[in-house]
């Protein structure tokens, strides 16, 4: 594949978000700032008992006690509700990717081909050069992340809407029709079956169309899920090929930072995103987040925003580090009826990548890779949790990244400096535990 | 997108839409179509746009159907007289297998 031009388009779009974000709303208080002046309920969240929050729109201050006491019982069931929410999808993607990882060959064969992000290469003889490669590599790739992330903050503060839509438009293509065709071909030759052009023509635009009209228009919502697990773990798969070995888990490791970074510092780029979409009061870009619920806005949202709102994309989203966000829209049909509230959490798709970036890492290794993947498995899934009961505590956009990429990465390299050879031993002498 | 919130004006919109897509060479547009308007066409009480929408459905999984036996007939075609082709095959051949057959 040809890494310089085609990547490189890509990747910028990509690289571009990196995290994106999601609205923070704060999920069991009622937001003052999203209230609308006209005395619509849009944001009033309640953890589960909606009928509670039902009309509560306009007695915001009689509710809001109510509320706060049943708070704390609910907080609980709500974290746990959400991580069986994130659950399966999490787990698909990994499982896509693995899965894949183990069969196709081509996605563990190591190539000299690099992306242009990553240009220092690994195959040097000394330990120390090929270290300080994959440093200055995760450096440069870094910068880039932060640059695009920053120019997006900077066009979204600007309105550039239609330039941001263009921008995710593209880059979806590309990912919906490039990579899987070379996905799907890799899989044919995998399994040595002959395919002709016309049948793969025709499966590659019916993927390809009806992804796109998905994830950017209207589409059914589980098949927008899927596709945006596809997606995630076709971006996944490119990185663990693309990416060389020591620079992978360095740049595991440095975005996670960088994730902690920009979304709670307060000049972080990511904040700032959040905090500007707060005060116009729109969607943070449904784009590029996965969402586990829907997102449905009527009546006084424009038009625009109403659409922004069922949009959810993706690519970008690869570097989205996700927010895990309680997800907090009512929808309203008018102020009478009876108020719905569409409880979700959404997860920024550049998760879903690096979690299946470390689990493919971890099953690319060779030898007893079984092993690795219940770990890297498991251990994330402790991360996310963890992530999730912040969520509740703080309510706030956190990210979701650092807590399970760190235990990850701890327990990869321990488990291959240690618990491999202990196991190793053991079996050689016959001893089960 | 959740179906129950759309007014019915709108489903009937976006059930056409889809149904036109569909002609693009786009089968599984017509799939989705058919899957996920079944219910709103055929197991809800009716209302007036439903009728549309039956109509809609009903010809999107034909078109469907249409699809399904064209690429199958297509496909075994294919497979079977491959090797036969020659150079023909290996020029359609977007994979071809190694080994010998």
């Amino acid at each position: 594949m040809n890494t310089s031009d085609s990547d490189d388009d890509f990747y910028n779009e990509r690289t571009a978000l990196v995290p994106s974000e999601n609205p923070v709303v704060p999920s069991y208080k009622p937001d003052p700032d999203l209230t609308p002046t006209n005395s619509t309920p849009t944001t009033r969240v309640k953890p589960g008992a909606s009928r509670r929050s039902g009309p509560a729109c306009v007695d915001s201050g009689g509710s809001d006690q109510e509320v706060d006491a049943d708070d704390e019982e609910l907080t609980l069931k709500y974290g746990a509700k959400h991580v069986i929410m994130l659950f399966i999808p999490v787990t698909l993607c990994m499982v896509v990717v693995v899965a894949t990882i183990k069969s196709v060959s081509f996605y563990t064969e190591k190539t000299d081909q690099q992306l242009i992000y990553t240009p220092f290469t690994e195959n040097t003889p000394s330990v120390g050069l090929r270290l300080l490669n994959s440093v200055l590599n995760t450096i440069i790739m870094i910068s880039v992340i932060v640059v695009m992330t920053i120019f997006l903050v900077v066009l979204y503060k600007y309105r550039c809407y239609k330039f941001i839509h263009g921008w995710l438009i593209l880059s979806s293509l590309m990912l919906l029709f490039w990579f899987s065709f070379m996905y799907l071909g890799e899989v044919f030759k995998t399994y040595n079956l002959a395919v002709d052009y016309p049948t793969v023509g025709v499966i590659i635009w019916n993927f390809g169309a009806v992804g796109m009209i998905c994830i950017h228009w209207k589409g059914p919502l589980q098949l927008q899920q899927a596709y945006l697990i596809l997606i995630s773990a076709l971006m996944a798969l490119v990185f663990i090929k693309y990416l060389p070995e020591w620079s992978a888990w360095v740049i595991l490791g440095a975005i996670s930072v960088y994730d902690l970074v920009a979304v709670l510092s307060p000049k972080g780029p990511l904040r700032m995103l959040v905090e500007t979409a707060q005060e116009r009061n729109e969607p943070i870009f449904p784009a590029l987040i996965y969402s586990s619920a829907m997102v449905w806005t009527v009546g006084m949202a424009s038009p625009v925003d109403a659409q922004r709102s069922e949009y959810e994309t993706d690519e970008e989203a690869e570097q989205s580090a996700g927010r895990a966000e309680p997800e907090s829209r009512r929808p309203r049909s008018g102020p009478d009826e009876e108020l719905e509230e569409d409880r979700g959490v959404k997860l920024g798709l550049g998760d879903f990548i690096f979690y299946s970036v470390l689990v493919g890492k971890a099953a690319a290794t060779g030898g007893d890779w079984e092993t690795y993947i219940d770990s890297s498995f498991i251990i994330i899934w402790i991360g996310l949790c963890l992530t999730l009961l912040l969520l509740a505590i703080f309510k706030k956009a956190l990210p979701a990244l650092p807590i399970s990429i760190t235990f990850g990465l701890v327990f990869y390299f321990s488990t291959d400096f240690l618990v491999q050879p202990f196991m190793d031993n053991l079996a050689a002498h016959q001893f089960y535990i | 997108m959740n179906l129950e919130r759309l007014p019915n004006e709108e489903k009937l919109s976006l059930c056409r839409k889809y149904y036109l897509g569909g002609f693009a060479f786009l089968p599984f547009l017509w799939l989705v179509n058919v899957v996920w308007f079944f219910q709103e066409a055929f197991l809800k009480p009716t209302y007036t746009e439903q009728l549309q929408i039956k109509t809609y459905v009903k010809r999107s999984a034909l078109g469907l159907v249409l699809w399904v036996t064209v690429l199958t007939t297509w496909i075994t075609i294919f497979q079977h007289f491959r090797a036969q082709w020659g150079a023909v095959g290996d020029y359609l051949s977007f994979t071809i297998p190694l080994g010998i057959p």
